[in-house]
């Protein structure tokens, strides 16, 4: 992890190492329906960032004991592949970090997908982070959402997000590794765009109010692009359904 | 005006509506699916099954019990098919035509008036474009029975029975309308590939 010690510069001639301006994104890529066996599926190319996300059910609850009469569960997995970034990490499958994430990815979809269309079912959202390079679970969110709209379950809004940093004493817009390690501050956030809900937010390091105001309203200029983006995969999979009516 | 696609949180209407596939809120009607638009008509291009009372569905027996059998119906939900509706005897992976008698407010379906299908071909497709396979008033199945020879029961849950006669057209036939499932013209279409293809 980053130290203080050996820390790069990480702004260079008023431009951001990468060469991106303070309020660029990186390059951003999805594609849905990637996987066969799974009811819907989502791949996004997030600058360096490769994540699959894949959604299984409605189907019935597994453990049954769980099964809640009035609702679908959610159930999120984000893990991180072992050879997904440069350090190490270890054995496969969920670690402290991971669980957390999860967590707060569950949080999200429980009040985005319209769980009580569908009582007595578990919905199950997979992220796999193949490969990672800052701003992965506000990808894997992203790339979610395309994955549950692929599956054909109902949700309230396409979802997405962005994470805004600070960076030697700049506020940029998603960060990268580097920047995220050798930074003052990183925000993710998650948000709708139809009602302008905000669906997750974390933060690490400090911001001051005025900051996190600035940075709310980079989260939503941003998102903006990706909504963009995440219409254009599904739009390549289901218009074709449509061109030929047009005729 | 225009057909248009429409992806989940895009607005439909302007004040709230009862839809397929769409939720109302602020008084007004969005997307919860994507989905094809036409001003007020909401088409999904996706979704999963539930059950319907009255829907003939085409199911598969998932277990025995004493007093029953649960069949699996292309769906988050099973059916329940009990002993006292049916003199007949079924096995675990049997193929059934069932009705649906009665849907509880958690999905839970009763079946009944099970037919046994056997010796032929199931195709499993998007249970959103059962009505196109159908037709208006059946006219479309007419033309692939007509055209293939084939035995089709489709079920609303998306399965599809295919026995006797020329089941590879027929799939084939089945596949294309799923693919061009909202498009104009369709009929004429299909009349016209499966004539192509029953030449050659």
């Amino acid at each position: 992890m980053g130290s203080s010690a050996n820390k790069p510069q990480l702004i260079v001639d008023g431009k951001r190492v990468s060469g991106r301006g303070f309020s660029d994104l990186r390059n951003l890529k999805i594609t849905a329906g990637v996987l066969k066996k799974a009811n819907g599926s989502a791949m996004i190319e997030w600058g360096k960032n490769r994540i699959l996300a894949a959604v299984y059910g409605p189907r019935e609850v597994f453990p049954k004991h769980m099964t809640d009469p009035r609702k679908a569960l959610i159930n999120a997995r984000y893990v991180m592949a072992p050879f997904s970034s440069m350090e190490e990490h270890g054995r496969s499958g969920p670690n402290r970090r991971s669980i957390e994430i999860s967590k707060v990815a569950k949080h999200v979809f429980e009040n985005n997908v319209l769980v009580h269309m569908f009582p007595k079912t578990m919905i199950n959202i997979n992220m796999d982070v193949l490969q990672s390079d800052g701003g992965t679970r506000v990808a894997a969110v992203t790339a979610a959402s395309v994955a549950l709209v692929d599956a054909g379950i109902p949700v309230r809004d396409l979802v997405q997000g962005v994470s805004i940093g600070k960076i030697e004493g700049t506020q940029v817009s998603d960060l990268d590794k580097d920047e995220d390690n050798y930074g003052e501050s990183d925000m993710p956030a998650i948000v709708s765009l139809r009602t302008g809900e905000v669906l997750l937010y974390q933060m690490d390091g400090k911001l001051t109010r005025v900051e996190v105001d600035t940075a709310l309203s980079m989260i939503f200029e941003g998102a903006k692009i990706v909504r963009e983006k995440q219409v254009e995969a599904l739009r390549a999979k289901y218009e074709s359904n449509l061109s030929e009516a047009r005729e | 005006m225009e057909k248009r696609i429409v992806f989940p949180g895009e607005q439909v209407a302007e004040r709230p509506l009862r839809l397929e596939g769409c939720f109302a809120e602020d008084g007004k009607t969005y997307a919860a699916v994507v989905s094809v638009a036409q001003e007020d008509r909401v088409i999904p291009l996706k979704g999963r099954y539930l059950p319907n009372y009255g829907d003939y569905v085409v199911g598969i027996i998932k277990d025995e019990r004493f007093s029953g059998y649960s069949v699996e119906l292309n769906s988050p939900y099973e059916g329940q098919l009990s002993n006292r509706d049916t003199r007949e005897e079924f096995h675990t992976g049997d193929i059934v035509l069932v009705k649906i008698m009665a849907v509880d407010e958690v999905n839970n379906a009763i079946v009944v008036e099970p037919r046994r299908l056997s010796e032929g071909e199931i195709l499993e497709v998007e249970s959103v474009k059962v009505p196109r396979i159908i037709g208006r008033n059946g006219s479309m199945l007419a033309i692939l029975r007509q055209h293939t020879g084939t035995e089709i029961i489709v079920g609303k849950n998306g399965r599809i029975y295919l026995k006797g006669g020329n089941t590879t057209l027929a799939t084939l036939a089945v596949l294309k309308i799923c693919r061009e499932a909202h498009t104009n013209g369709l009929t004429d279409r299909i009349t016209s590939f499966l004539q192509q293809e029953s030449k050659s």
